[in-house]
């Protein structure tokens, strides 16, 4: 038998001189994820109001979207495993301290619960839907039947999966840039924020757009307020803090981050936003595209300078 | 025109003696924050040199003309231009949605088709487009930031592109009336 030691170090590749593993894979999953979190989140909320007949896009619609989030998301995760075959091994453990059991478990439970709850849902897009077999139509029936206590599990999950995206991130002790707990209620909010955005592309109810346009300039609000914090905590830290926060405050990442991300990204759609609320024509493909792009490019950038940032010279 | 609409325009867009101070109030705040004038071309410019650049790098590397904005340490696209460019994007929905103008549309003489005139602006793009490579810059890169910074080149180009603008206007005026 060959004896195989694993050491992990600065001598494996893609760790020294700054660590280049990630590649487009975990951004977009962080993403999509974080908007299959918010699109269930609202559509879960809204039922616990009672308020389905009100919220039609968000509680029928959005959670078709979030399934096909999933599974592009995890087959992107899939894509990045070096050992492909052997990712099913996630599921042969609970552990309570790794974020990646915490997340593995998490989308077990909720890609199928937001498919359930998608497929109770298919009869009001296909009329002529039919199961063909006796027990769907009876498991629909109870999935109808109890469709608020699916809501509060699925909340509950949503809230952990967005969570998740962040928390995935700052468990990384060693990358100063991501060794913050802020990060997980950031990504947290900003994938409700590209939840909602997600929404109001499908919405064609004004009074129910102009809730969920009100949502997400709170949404956006908090967002902001996150991501001042995140300076401010980094800048009053240690040095090497203080060196990952000036990636953006002058390094390379300066412009993609202030211009994209938070000017066209989150200030520029939330002005669109309050216009739109008072009374101005303005198509809400506009402001949503652009919520939905400072989304996806937020974690990019993150993931990218992340990598970039250390302790060790 | 009947007055209604006439004055329908009115209220859609502001005074344009008053937009032209606003401009210059803005080419002056513009010196002040970015230390250069503004300008229209050079981002279409920039998109040009780096698709070039990224297509043909061999070709662009040896052109005389795409050469001069390549350099090693800084993207072609990282120029003040790219983001003056994205923010009049911006600026012009904002001003097209308070306006009430957000309308996709052409503009042109009810006596010819859209066709005719998108061609027509097209021809005119892009002799505007080579015009601004000679004479170094465009409307707003030569003629209102030169002559804001008092370049004699400035005050030639304004005059040249609004004199040569009053001359052919008459050749050209099915366009538009």
């Amino acid at each position: 038998m060959k004896e195989e030691l694993i050491i992990s170090g600065r001598m494996n590749p893609g760790i020294d001189p700054y660590l280049s593993i990630w590649h487009w894979e975990i951004p977009l999953y962080l993403f999509l994820g974080g908007l299959a979190a918010g699109l269930l989140f609202f559509a879960s909320l809204y039922t616990i109001l009672g308020k389905e007949k009100q919220m039609q896009a968000t509680v029928k619609w959005g959670p078709f979207l979030a399934s096909i989030a999933l599974v592009i998301g995890l087959f992107a995760l899939f894509l990045d495993l070096k050992h492909k075959m052997y990712f099913w091994r996630l599921y042969t453990t609970v552990r309570l301290e790794s974020p990646m059991s915490w997340g593995a478990w998490t989308l077990m439970v909720i890609t199928p619960l937001s498919m359930i709850w998608s497929a109770s849902y298919i009869k009001e897009i296909i009329p002529k839907w039919d199961w063909k077999f006796e027990f769907l139509n009876k498991a629909e029936a109870w999935v109808i039947k109890y469709r608020l206590g699916f809501a509060w599990v699925m909340i509950v999950y949503a809230v952990v999966l967005g969570i998740y995206t962040g928390i995935l991130l700052s468990a990384f002790n060693a990358r100063p840039l991501w060794n913050t707990s802020i990060l997980g209620p950031l990504f947290l909010v900003s994938g409700m924020s590209t939840g909602v955005a997600a929404i109001l592309l499908m919405s064609r109810d004004h009074s129910e757009r102009k809730l969920l346009s009100k949502v997400d300039l709170l949404l956006i609000g908090i967002e902001l307020f996150f991501i001042v914090h995140m300076f401010m905590g980094f800048l009053a830290s240690s040095e090497v803090q203080i060196q990952a926060a000036e990636l953006f405050l002058g390094g390379e990442f300066t412009v993609s981050f202030w211009v994209f991300v938070i000017f066209l990204g989150l200030i520029f759609p939330a002005v669109l936003e309050i216009l739109e609320l008072r009374g101005y024509k303005i198509p809400v493909v506009i402001p949503a595209i652009l919520i939905l792009f400072g989304g996806l490019l937020f974690r990019f950038i993150m993931v990218e300078a992340g990598q970039l940032t250390r302790y060790l010279y | 025109m009947d007055s209604k609409k006439l004055m329908d325009i009115d209220k859609q867009y502001i005074n344009p003696y008053f937009g032209g101070v606003l401009l210059g109030l803005l080419l002056l705040a513009t010196f002040y924050i970015s230390g250069r004038g503004l300008g229209a071309t050079g981002a279409v410019k920039s998109t040009i040199v780096t698709t070039v650049d990224k297509i043909a790098p061999k070709h662009a590397e040896g052109s005389n003309y795409y050469s001069r904005f390549l350099t090693d340490d800084k993207h072609p696209m990282n120029n003040w231009l790219s983001f003056e460019t994205l923010g009049i994007l911006a600026g012009a929905f904002l001003s097209g949605a308070i306006g009430g103008r957000l309308k996709l549309k052409v503009e042109h003489s009810p006596r010819i088709r859209s066709r005719t005139r998108l061609i027509a602006a097209l021809a005119g793009g892009i002799l505007f487009g080579l015009g601004s490579q000679f004479g170094r810059g465009c409307t707003s890169g030569a003629a209102l930031s030169g002559s804001g910074s008092m370049a004699l080149g400035g005050f030639i180009a304004m005059a040249a592109i609004f004199g040569s603008g009053y001359m052919f206007a008459w050749f050209f005026r099915k366009l538009w009336i």
